[in-house]
């Protein structure tokens, strides 16, 4: 049964569903949907998400989307995910949950909101709205608090003390990364204070090479052409 | 060991959770904590939960919290559960995945933001805030027209063309009760466009009586109050404008 994932790799959940496929050997095709240029609203693409967003699979006749569903169903419908990933254990597997239910109004709410009235708002085709941006990198930065003292306690690398990654951390991970596209002191701003964190991106990202830097390309090359326009900006002032 | 429910009856999700339990026969021990009261900042609920967030359950050692994750964990570990609350299915069950995540950033987003804003917030020792209730209520109404065009789709009254409720019907079902405690003509101006929207609040209530409206009477008391609030409040303002303080149970 073949597997069609759509996405883009500028969005932090599609990216964490093509780091997973390939890091599980997953084969997939991989189909682009670019949301900045609202493709994910026309018609075609509605037929694979009536909710107009990104990633969203086909696998065989069955559709789904909503990045964390997705992961959850790969981890489970394809026999060769090792168990770390989902684990098959109850009490294990409500923990995983649990992070993932928390990340949605927490640290993604926080962050999307953030990168979205800062750095994206141009190419989203909005005006930046420092407004929103304060009150966004307040809730991201008690969300990281809260990974760093509470998500990452105990005593592997990984969230939950886990000492092998799950899908929860490639999950919050790829969400992080979106960061990048804010200008390098806002990045360390909000990111420096918490070490931890830190190293745990860093661990997930040497868990789930060469595949993780592949797929973030994208979002380099974003950075770059935004540090560049920044640039141009201060220099033209 | 028996179940340990820490919850306040006025949030959606505690009584998501409370209501499962009792339609599905198990036994626990309500916690009760009064979020209006802050109990939940206290340094003993803290070692339970230290997100400082209800509901949470605890499972002889094991904690848990966030609703959905308890939802689904109760389903897996207590036998009895019947199949269609959480299929073992891998299909059925990813549906039922991909409405719960959904619901976070879109109908609970909405909900919250508009109904704290219009109504609750003086209760919470917070400003309403007429711009963040209109924004809300902006997602709360695409919300509810997702709901009503795309999960209410298919032949079954549930969600996902289920012809039986799942853990998604009770979650979301319980978020819109919160509609409650709103100004009357603004709960029909949001809810009134969407009639399949308002019979599977009612075929969900139908399925999980006396339950349902046993767990959401706390609400209906505050919707009470709350009503003959805006009755005196609107007479008083006839003679003068008397500032007015709400019920400290929010
Ligand atoms: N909770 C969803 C979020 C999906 C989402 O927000 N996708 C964005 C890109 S990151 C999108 O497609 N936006 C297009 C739009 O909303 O118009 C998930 O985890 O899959
Ligand atoms: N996503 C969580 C939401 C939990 C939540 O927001 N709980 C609220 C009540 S509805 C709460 O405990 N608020 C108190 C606080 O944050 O201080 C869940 O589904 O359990």
């Amino acid at each position: 049964m073949g597997l069609k994932v759509y996405g883009h790799r500028m969005s932090q959940p599609a990216r964490a569903v093509y780091i997973f496929c390939k890091m599980n050997g997953i084969e997939f095709e991989e189909i682009s949907v670019n949301f900045f240029t609202k493709k994910t609203a026309s018609p075609v693409f509605q037929e694979i998400n009536p909710m107009k967003q990104v990633p969203a699979i086909v696998h065989g006749t069955f559709k789904l989307f909503e990045s964390h569903a997705i992961l959850r169903y790969l981890a489970c419908a394809f026999p060769g995910v090792p168990d770390h990933w989902y684990p098959a254990d109850l009490q294990k597997r409500a923990k995983i949950d649990s992070v993932l239910d928390w990340h949605h109004l927490n640290l993604r709410h926080g962050a999307l909101r953030l990168v979205q009235a800062v750095a994206l708002a141009p190419k989203l085709g909005r005006q930046p709205n420092p407004q929103v941006a304060i009150e966004a990198e307040k809730l991201l930065s008690e969300s990281l608090e809260k990974i760093e003292t509470f998500w990452l306690q105990g005593s592997g690398p990984f969230l939950l003390g886990n000492s092998e990654p799950s899908i929860a951390d490639l999950s919050l991970v790829c969400e992080i990364m979106q960061l990048e596209v804010l200008d390098d002191k806002d990045i360390d701003r909000i990111l420096g204070p918490h070490k931890k964190v830190q190293q745990w991106m860093e661990d997930t990202k040497t868990a789930t090479k060469p595949h993780f830097e592949e797929i973030h390309g994208v979002l380099f090359e974003v950075k770059a052409e935004l540090q560049k326009q920044r640039l141009l900006g201060a220099n033209n002032a | 060991m028996t179940l340990k429910i820490y919850a306040d009856r006025m949030s959606q999700p505690s009584r998501a959770v409370l209501i499962f339990c009792k339609v599905n026969g198990i036994t626990f021990e309500e916690i009760k904590l009064d979020l209006a009261r802050r109990q939940q900042r206290s340094s003993e609920y803290k070692e339970i939960n230290p997100l400082r967030q209800v509901p949470t359950i605890v499972d002889g050692r094991f904690k848990l919290f966030e609703s959905h994750a308890i939802l689904r964990y109760i389903s897996c570990a207590f036998p009895g559960v019947a199949d269609h609350w959480y299929p073992s299915d891998l299909f059925k069950r990813a549906k039922i995945e991909s409405v719960l995540d959904w619901h976070h950033s879109n109908l609970r987003r909405g909900a919250v933001a508009y109904i704290l804003n219009s109504t609750l917030a003086p209760a919470l020792g917070l400003q309403k805030n007429p711009q963040a209730a209109a924004e809300g209520e902006k997602i709360l109404s695409s919300s509810l027209e997702q709901i009503e065009s795309i999960w209410l789709k298919g032949n079954g009254r549930f969600l996902l063309g289920s012809s039986k409720p799942s853990i998604a019907d009770l979650s979301l079902v319980c978020e819109l009760m919160q509609l409650q405690v709103v100004d009357e003509k603004d709960r029909d101006r949001i809810l009134g466009p969407h009639k399949k929207v308002e019979q599977w609040i009612e075929d969900t209530k139908q399925a999980t009586m006396p339950h349902f409206d046993e767990v959401h009477t706390v609400l209906f008391k505050l919707k009470a109050k709350l009503q003959e609030q805006r009755l005196s409040e609107a007479n008083n303002k006839i003679e003068s404008s008397k500032n007015t303080t709400l019920p400290s149970k929010m």
